[in-house]
């Protein structure tokens, strides 16, 4: 096919309509400053995603006893002040757990922004990849940190896994074999709409899961 | 000329922008926005038709490219991911208010009632053309504007939109074919 414009002496609309079409567009800087208000309204790739991971994982805390000492009293004055709250007695003769106590009670407890752990559920991912040095888990929910859940190798041999706790909702995720290779995972959907160019999965974390769940 | 005081050691590449934004410094993401803000309009405008339509497209893009940036496999190459993630937006807006542009599209007595302006006059010139390029099947008009207009490779196409090469090849020269028709009559008048 003759690529436009090459078609000899007679003047061709299409390299005209080329060129024209090439000219800068219509949307200038101030496009800029919306984008950037939007971004800086969102999260940052991967905070809170990572405040979240760091919740969940089990680890050791040492206390030096004067600490030890010092927390326990201030959580001591903290159990007595909010006792305190909920036994004074409300204008309609309430008792402890009345509307009106309950929302002082859980004003304090609002600014807390993180989901509830008590909703999350312990997810098992399992990639079954037999000459991989290491594999990771990536997601929407890690902000796509290929260096924040790494699977740990199974007592069977090639076999991958780890458990993530995440609350109940719409995930995708993938696998990253050895820092390099994207892998979706064989054993789920693959997300719908996804338009970064390397394949991930879907996986859709229910309010309520009797008996725990996993994959 | 010498390097602006202040700049002569920094990199700038799409890729250091991309590891300071991922190490928190949320702001090194308008140097991005600002240097991939024209191409994506030019797509974006030429593949929707109009300029709101573009902007939703665009920002739509963006953000998503903010949000899953640790999945850029590779920074230097951001340009080429987020015109990936910006190709999909088009065609999901597209999809999502195409009825309301097909009432735009199709209404052939309209474009012809249009068809009066020589191409002289640039603005109705760029108006024949944007009423052309909405008349073409919207994975033609696709194909054109990643051929022609971006400059792009038919391998570059096929990673970008996940079409066989060949059929990119069809698709772009029946866009050709039926832009020249379209717009025969206008050019020649």
């Amino acid at each position: 096919m003759p690529e436009p414009g090459e078609g000899g002496g007679e003047r061709d609309a299409l390299a005209d309509v080329i060129r024209t079409l090439r000219e800068p567009p219509p949307i200038g800087a101030e496009f800029d400053a919306r984008v950037m208000n939007a971004v800086r309204r969102d999260r940052p790739p991967g905070v809170w995603a990572r405040a979240w991971e760091w919740l969940g994982e089990p680890r050791t805390v040492a206390f030096s006893p004067a600490a030890g000492l010092a927390m326990a009293a201030g959580l001591l004055l903290v159990v007595a002040a909010t006792l305190r709250l909920i036994d004074q007695p409300t204008g309609g003769g309430a008792v402890a757990g009345s509307a009106e106590t309950q929302d002082v009670v859980n004003g304090a407890a609002r600014p807390v922004a993180m989901p509830a752990p008590a909703s999350a559920q312990r997810i098992r991912f399992v990639l079954y990849a037999r000459d991989a040095g290491r594999v990771a888990l990536v997601g929407d929910f890690n902000g796509w940190d290929a260096s924040a859940t790494p699977l740990r190798r199974a007592a069977t041999a090639g076999v991958w896994t780890v458990e993530v706790p995440l609350v109940p909702g719409r995930y995708t995720y993938a696998f990253l074999v050895d820092g390099t290779r994207w892998v979706a995972d064989p054993a789920a959907p693959r997300a719908v709409g996804d338009d970064f160019g390397t394949p991930s999965s879907a996986i859709q974390v229910p309010a309520t899961s009797p008996g725990g769940s996993s994959l | 000329m010498p390097a602006p005081r202040g700049l002569s050691n920094v990199d700038h590449s799409d890729g250091a922008l991309v590891r300071r934004v991922l190490a928190g410094e949320t702001d090194a993401f308008a140097g991005l926005v600002a240097r991939h803000r024209d191409r994506c309009a030019r797509f974006a405008v030429h593949m929707l038709g109009n300029r709101e339509d573009a902007e939703d497209a665009m920002q739509e893009a963006f953000l998503r490219a903010f949000r899953a940036l640790r999945r850029c496999e590779d920074p230097e190459q951001f340009g080429s991911w987020l015109f990936r993630i910006l190709v999909n937006r088009c065609r999901t807006i597209a999809a999502r208010r195409g009825r309301r542009q097909r009432t735009i599209v199709f209404d052939d007595e309209a474009v012809e009632r249009a068809s009066v302006a020589h191409p002289e006059d640039r603005d109705a010139w760029r108006e024949e053309i944007a009423q052309a390029l909405a008349r073409i099947d919207p994975l033609q008009r696709e194909a054109f504007l990643l051929r022609y207009v971006e400059d792009l490779g038919y391998e570059e196409m096929s990673r970008l939109t996940g079409t066989g090469i060949s059929a990119l090849k069809m698709r772009a020269k029946r866009a050709c074919d039926r832009l020249r028709d379209l717009l025969a009559e206008v050019y020649h008048a």
